[in-house]
This record gives structure tokens, C-alpha cells and sequence, in this order.
């Protein structure tokens, strides 16, 4: 088994005159919790519809995962093959209750075939999410912060390899930050997932990845550990610069 | 929740009602109005069983009767086949049609989707037209024989059908199967990123809606021994669809009450005149208004709670 999960090489997208995703390359090896960051508008949930097949990217470009070329295959199939992903505006599946939206997530990675612990496992992620006790629940009655935790607990359902979260923290009081923060370490430890997440906010990175990818106008601008890319003179031009804030962060990097 | 005994008393309770009815008020009326009840009761389920579930809510449900309707037309009477046999080949030709308007509308949302496929409705009615000479234009086609000559003994097959229907689609509706499709109805793009391949449920649910639909159209052509292009109508859809609302969405056994319940008050209402039509739309006005998730789905979730079952 190769140690690199996910290759991606000249990944470019245009939007009409816009280059939303510019000459994007980098590696993704096993067992990594790896974010990507950058400000609003920097081209990284394009990234993420890009890696999960739900927009194409222009011609010349190579993604490979678990060293098979996932280019053109359909956003089902990547899913089926290993890529769960969230989505920065919560997206349950309204009209279901918090159980079956965990259901749905294990059914449709082949889960049918086991469909007798299908539920059991379904629980078991809801008390692992600490969704525990709101089983029955509509999920248009959850608030916010459950909903992020439902989203995790229903990608986690399909057994991915890698699992894409985009900005998980978005809309989240400190509290909730930390708790999700602490789920996120947690899954990884308990089953080696590799974890991509963006997020805009680099405070909450710092206490939570390995490596950062920082993206600006759709270019990856730095790479490397968190208490470099904070001292990083791109990051620091286009992101803090930008914010005209001097608090990385860094304090939180131990 | 499907096997709960309440239930299954309930559905007994209801075929037991049916089949009672017309022997306690004997008449051909009545049993004209029961067949014609229990045939729009099919059309109704196989319409929620699709629409209802994913949301793609479907205008011109009527090109799927239509079409199982005039290849009974046209296998009894052109062709000269048994009666018989136009039960499966309404339902093969429905799904074949089912195939050609689902495809190009796979995309469609909300009212593109129901525009689309009221258009498709009326197209066909159009070229039953257009086509005069092999379809009998207006007039459609007339002399299919009866499948059962017993006006009774139809109203039962018929009767019998509707609860095959009913049960198999509710069971299908109560699967992981339709616990997808209403995942799809939930969010598309999350199903997706879920590993659910959309265009096959979203497919697949339209030709077994059209399925039920086709062979409902066959049975009522056998009924009336004729066809005409006035059931591709766009009001024999949208009149499914307010039996739907009334019986209660993505339920499935609320539209068969909701069918039975709309095809007798227009019937009673016959002695009103010119009123009946207002008193028929302000009754369904006040249902929907008053009563959103419909009248016999809910009502039957109050009376199964009221007699001790659980969800």
C-alpha cells in the first residue's frame, strides 16, 4: 500500500473569465489530517468539487486516489471508492429523522449488503458524534452545531479513507468549536482516517493539523507545517495582511 | 411500523368496507362509481409512490394512462389480442415511455420538472390527434371487450389490484429503497456526496410510477370499452394530484382514501347542479387550507395512536 492517498497534479478550473483553481498540485499521504487554507473566495470548496467529482475540472489535469485516476468518474462513484465530503452550508437531508440521515450515508457505499448492522452502526455514530438520545429527531429541528456533528457522523457512515470537511467550524460559538475539534482528533486517532478540512479561520487549525495547504486567487501559495506557514510571508500578505490582525494564533500551535 | 397488527386491521378493515359497500347498496350505479373510485385510487399511489417520496412532483401523470389505456386500445381491438394481455403491455409500453420523458428530465426541479412532463401529456394527446387515421382521432377506439363480464366481478379485480399496488409499493416506499428516495427529495447534491447513484433512483422510480399508472389506464379502457385522447388530459393529472394532497403526501395508502374520497363527492354532489363545482373546490380548498398534510393520513395516524400503537 502506497503512502500517498491522494495525488493531484495541474488541477486548473476556469469560470468563464474567472481562474478559480490555478495550477494546483500536492499529495495527501495516509493517516495525514492536512488544511487548507484560505481566505474567502481563495478556490477551496471549488478544490473540494473538484477532488469529489461534482465539477470537472479543465483539460490536463491528474487526481489519483489510492493510485487509481478518479478524473471524469461520477460524484456516487468517488463517494463509493473512498471520499466522503461535508458541506460548508449544512446539508442534511430535510424530512428525515437524524437516524435515517445517518442511514442513508451508510447505504450508499454498498452498505445495503449488511443491512442488519447497518442500524446498529447507525447508533453507534450518533453517541459517538454525541448525538446520542436524538435518534428520532427531525434534523430540521437541530441547531446548527448538531447539524455539523450530523454531517460528520453521516459521512463517517459510508467508511471513507479520506473525509473532506469544508470549513466544519463555520457558524460555531467556541465551545461547540472545541467540541467538534476534539471529535474530528478523535476519529482520526480511532481509525487513522486521513482527514482534509478547509477552514478560513487559522486559529482553529493550528491545535488541529499536521500541514497546511494555503490557497490564494486559486494558487497554493505555501505548504508546510502550521507554525511555519503562519510565519510564511505569502500567507502572511495575502491572508493576515488582508485581515489586518497580527493574532495568528500561534499561542494555540503547542 | 408496516407490521404492526393496527395497521394491518386498518387495511383489513378497509378491503372488508370496499367489498361490503356494494353488496349492502346493490345497483350498477354504485358499482360503476366504486371501479372508477379504485382505478383513480391506483393512479393516485403510483403517482405519490414517486412524486410524492423524491418531491419531483409529476404534472402529466396522465401520459402514463393514456398511453397503457391505447395500448390496450390497440392490442384488443387492431390486433385482435385477449383482453388479458393488456395488462403487462400497458405496464412494459408505460415504462417505455417512462424511459423516454425521464432521461431528458433528469436535471429538472421543482416546476421545470412538472412543466416538462405536463408538456409530454400533452404532445401525446396532440398526436392522437394529429394521427387521426390509426388512433380514431376524437373519437379514440371503441370496442374493447370486457375483461370480466360480472360488473361486479370487475369492480373485485379491480379492487384487488389497488391492494396489491398499495402493499407492494409500500413496502418498496418503507425499504432502504424508499428511505433513498426520500433522501433524494431531502437534498440531491448530500446524496451524492453519500455514494447514491441519483439518476438510477430517480429513473427507476419514475417506470415503476408509470408502471401502476399504464396498467391502471389499460384497466380503465376495459372498463369503459373505449379510449379516447381525453385521458391524456391535464386535468386527470392534476385531479391525482389534489387526491394525493387530500390523502396525505409520500403516505401511499392516504391517496387511495383520498381517491375514493374525491370520486364519491363529485358523485354526490351531481344533485347540486351548476353548484357542484364551486362546492367541490371550496371543499378542497378548505381541506387544504385547514388540513396541509391532507385528510386521511393524518386522521389515521390519530386513530392508531388513539388505540395504543406506536411509531
Amino acid at each position: 500500500m502506497s503512502a500517498t492517498l491522494l495525488e493531484v497534479r495541474n488541477l486548473n478550473k476556469h469560470f468563464g473569465g474567472l481562474h478559480a483553481v490555478k495550477n494546483v498540485g500536492f499529495d495527501i499521504v495516509r493517516g495525514e489530517v492536512v488544511g487548507i487554507l484560505g481566505p474567502n473566495g481563495a478556490g477551496k470548496t471549488t478544490l473540494y468539487n473538484l477532488l469529489t467529482g461534482f465539477i470537472p475540472p479543465d483539460a490536463g489535469a491528474t487526481i489519483r486516489f489510492q493510485g487509481q485516476n478518479i478524473l471524469g468518474v461520477a460524484p456516487h462513484r468517488i463517494a463509493g471508492l473512498g471520499i466522503s465530503r461535508t458541506f460548508q452550508l449544512c446539508r442534511p437531508f430535510v424530512g428525515l429523522s437524524v437516524l435515517e440521515n445517518v442511514l442513508v450515508g451508510a447505504l450508499g457505499a454498498g452498505g445495503a449488503k449488511d443491512a442488519g448492522n447497518l442500524d446498529a452502526r447507525a447508533r453507534e455514530l450518533l453517541q459517538r458524534v454525541g448525538l446520542g438520545g436524538k435518534e428520532a429527531v427531525p434534523v430540521e429541528v437541530l441547531s446548527y452545531g448538531d447539524q455539523r456533528r450530523l454531517e460528520i457522523a453521516r459521512a463517517l457512515a459510508a467508511r471513507p479513507a479520506l473525509l473532506l470537511l469544508d470549513e466544519p467550524f463555520a457558524g460555531l460559538g467556541s465551545g461547540e468549536i472545541d467540541d467538534l475539534s476534539r471529535l474530528i482528533r478523535q476519529v482520526h486517532a480511532d481509525e487513522g482516517l486521513t482527514v482534509l478540512l478547509i477552514e478560513h479561520k487559522l486559529r482553529e487549525f493550528m491545535r488541529l493539523v499536521d500541514r497546511v495547504i494555503a490557497l490564494d486567487f486559486g494558487e497554493v501559495i505555501a505548504e508546510g507545517l502550521p507554525e511555519a506557514i503562519v510565519k510564511h510571508p505569502a500567507v502572511i500578505e495575502a491572508y493576515i495582511g488582508r485581515d489586518n490582525t497580527l493574532d495568528l494564533g500561534a499561542g494555540h500551535a503547542a | 411500523m408496516f407490521n404492526k397488527p393496527v395497521d394491518l386491521f386498518g387495511a383489513a378493515a378497509f378491503i372488508a368496507f370496499m367489498a361490503v359497500l356494494p353488496l349492502i347498496f346493490p345497483g350498477n350505479y354504485l358499482i360503476g362509481v366504486l371501479t372508477v373510485s379504485v382505478i383513480y385510487g391506483i393512479w393516485a399511489v403510483s403517482w405519490d409512490f414517486m412524486s410524492g417520496l423524491t418531491g419531483r412532483e409529476n404534472f402529466g401523470h396522465s401520459l402514463f394512462i393514456g398511453v397503457g389505456a391505447y395500448t390496450a386500445g390497440f392490442l384488443n381491438t387492431t390486433l385482435g389480442v385477449n383482453g388479458w394481455w393488456s395488462l403487462p403491455a400497458a405496464m412494459v409500453m408505460a415504462v417505455l415511455f417512462a424511459l423516454l420523458m425521464g432521461l431528458p428530465t433528469l436535471r429538472l426541479k421543482g416546476p421545470y420538472f412538472a412543466l416538462a412532463m405536463l408538456s409530454g401529456a400533452v404532445i401525446m394527446q396532440r398526436l392522437m390527434l394529429i394521427f387521426w387515421e390509426q388512433t380514431g382521432g376524437e373519437e379514440g377506439i371503441n370496442g374493447l371487450t370486457p375483461l370480466i363480464r360480472n360488473q361486479l366481478g370487475f369492480y373485485y379485480f379491480a379492487l384487488g389490484v389497488l391492494v396489491v399496488t398499495t402493499a407492494l409499493l409500500m413496502w418498496l416506499a418503507r425499504s432502504n429503497w424508499g428511505l433513498i428516495l426520500r433522501a433524494i427529495r431531502g437534498d440531491e447534491a448530500t446524496c451524492q456526496a453519500a455514494g447514491i447513484n441519483v439518476t438510477y433512483y430517480k429513473i427507476a422510480s419514475l417506470m415503476i410510477s408509470a408502471a401502476f399508472a399504464g396498467a391502471g389506464g389499460a384497466m380503465y379502457a376495459h372498463y369503459q370499452l373505449q379510449v379516447s385522447p381525453q385521458l391524456f388530459a391535464v386535468v386527470t393529472s392534476i385531479t391525482i394530484i389534489t387526491m394525493v394532497y387530500v390523502g396525505g403526501m409520500a403516505t401511499i395508502y392516504g391517496p387511495v382514501g383520498g381517491a375514493i374520497l374525491l370520486v364519491l363527492l363529485t358523485e354526490l354532489l351531481r344533485n347540486f347542479g351548476e353548484w357542484r363545482l364551486m362546492i367541490y373546490s371550496c371543499t378542497l380548498i378548505g381541506i387544504l387550507f385547514f388540513l396541509p398534510n391532507g385528510l386521511i393520513a393524518p386522521t389515521w395516524r390519530r386513530v392508531r395512536a388513539s388505540l395504543g400503537a406506536k411509531e
